[in-house]
């Protein structure tokens, strides 16, 4: 246990590792961020598409959005990175963060697409109905009655899916790339070091720190979004 | 000869679900001031017939005209102006307060002035004994003052015609007395209306004219009088038989 102890001294006390725990836990975090934002964008036109009312115009576009979920969902994410990697970008040269953050993205637009599509859906019916018996457009009716309400819902399993795709990101590691978890094993493999107990320890603190980080704020978004529902009083 | 100040006509109305035929062919006419009740079993196509008049549901076939306009997915929106809509579960926005219920379409759809149109909700949710209740939730009110504030929104664009489905089904037995007595005063200042309720005593006392559906079709309609009294159908009388 004392050995322990010393080692995390050591780890925290020696400018190389520290700069390779930093190096590769920027690369998650840059992989993660940008991916998410694709997964969201990508996502929630997705989930439009998808829940938009029927019509001839969509019949191809829904088609093609629920064949997008279903691949994506159906097949293992470690899967969808090694065929960006080697067959869709294996060209020479392409950066491979890019990569990542194209394949992470993908995936997560398939997830967050059924978030968004739930949190849309679990709005009554009858919202809907009374914004159209008023005479109010479906686009008016959906910015103002049903988004609003749909965004309570979707919230919380969208900071799910946030956690989800950085802990995911992991698995850069199996196409060479040096990200948080890679900087664990490298340490860890090292002469020096000759523990991978302790700077994988560390890494795990590094990613609990953010997605601690991370349910905090979700937390302070949903009680806001939530306190106009139950008070009776402005 | 037809009359001048019909409001509504409609004409072979048909609608399916699916395999589902749930109107057969309605054939029906609404003047201005009359107060129609539709009755009939459940399943039996009064709350579709009710909910086809502003296209709450597309009709299948047939044709619905509006101040002689044929209604289209073209016009509807502009007609829906016209014809207020009041539903079973209420179906006040959530997430807007009980003053932005009201001033949601007047001013969404630019017809009246801010200043105009908060002193029209203001007048209204008094009139209701509800003006303490302006910047509350939704959420806050109970049934029956969830009803009238929905009723009165309906009020704000002063429709034609107010179309209720169920008004007081989803209600405790005290605040029914409550909504139908908003319903009766709106009735009295001769408001055209047409309602589908379960209320008997209450179709007896407001309707001008009853409609019974039963299948998808209009079976038997006359006046409250006529249809309570001395109804002309088999159907009809089993039907009251059971409900009174």
């Amino acid at each position: 246990m004392n050995n322990f102890f010393e080692k995390i001294g050591e780890l925290f006390s020696t400018p190389e590792y520290i700069d390779s725990l930093l190096h590769g836990f920027l690369l998650t975090l840059q992989i993660s961020y940008f991916a998410l934002l694709i997964g969201i964008v990508l996502g929630t036109v997705i989930a439009l598409i998808d829940t938009a009312k029927p019509s001839k115009w969509l019949k191809i576009p829904k088609f093609i959005c629920r064949l997008y979920v279903g691949i994506i969902r159906g097949t293992p994410m470690a899967l969808q990175l090694f065929i960006m990697f080697f067959v869709i970008f294996a060209v020479k040269g392409f950066p491979s963060i890019i990569t990542a953050i194209i394949a992470f993205g993908m995936n997560s637009a398939a997830y967050t697409a059924e978030v968004i599509r739930g949190g849309i859906l679990s709005v009554d019916a009858g919202q809907t109905e009374a914004g159209l018996a008023l005479g109010l457009s479906r686009f008016t009716i959906f910015m103002k009655i049903v988004a609003p309400q749909a965004i309570k819902n979707i919230i919380p399993a969208l900071g799910n899916e946030i956690i989800t795709v950085i802990k995911e990101t992991a698995i850069v590691s199996m196409v060479g790339m040096y990200d948080l978890n890679m900087a664990a094993k490298d340490i860890g493999s090292g002469q020096n070091m000759a523990s991978y107990i302790v700077p994988m320890f560390v890494a795990a603190l590094f990613y609990l720190g953010t997605i601690y980080f991370i349910t905090f704020i979700v937390k302070r978004i949903e009680k806001n979004l939530r306190r106009s529902d139950l008070r009776a009083e402005k | 000869m037809e009359n001048k100040n019909t409001d509504l006509v409609i004409k072979n109305l048909r609608k399916t679900f699916g395999n589902n035929k749930v109107l057969n062919g309605i054939n029906f006419e609404l003047r201005e001031g009359e107060r129609v009740v539709i009755l009939g079993p459940s399943g039996s196509g009064k709350s579709t017939f009710l909910r086809c008049i502003n296209w709450m549901e597309e009709p299948t076939s047939g044709e619905i005209i509006f101040d002689g306009e044929i209604v289209t997915e073209k016009n509807i929106r502009r007609i829906r102006r016209n014809i207020g809509m009041v539903f079973q579960h209420f179906n006040l926005i959530n997430n807007m307060t009980v003053m932005d219920n009201l001033l949601l379409a007047p001013l969404k759809l630019k017809l009246m002035k801010r200043d105009k149109a908060e002193k029209r909700a203001m007048d209204l949710l008094r009139h209701i004994g509800l003006a303490n209740k302006a910047d509350a939730y939704p959420a806050s009110l109970s049934g029956g003052q969830k009803q009238r504030v929905a009723i009165v929104r309906a009020m704000m664009l002063s429709p034609e015609v107010l179309l209720f489905d169920e008004p007081t089904s989803a209600l405790d037995p005290e605040s029914i007395g409550d909504v139908l007595g908003l319903i009766r005063e709106l009735a009295d200042r001769g408001m055209t209306i047409m309602i589908v309720t379960h209320e008997m005593s209450f179709a007896k006392e407001i309707a001008t004219r009853v409609v019974f559906i039963d299948k998808g079709c209009i079976i038997e309609e006359g006046t409250p009088k006529e249809f309570f009294e001395q109804p002309k159908t088999e159907r009809v009388k089993e039907f009251l038989e059971k409900v009174l």
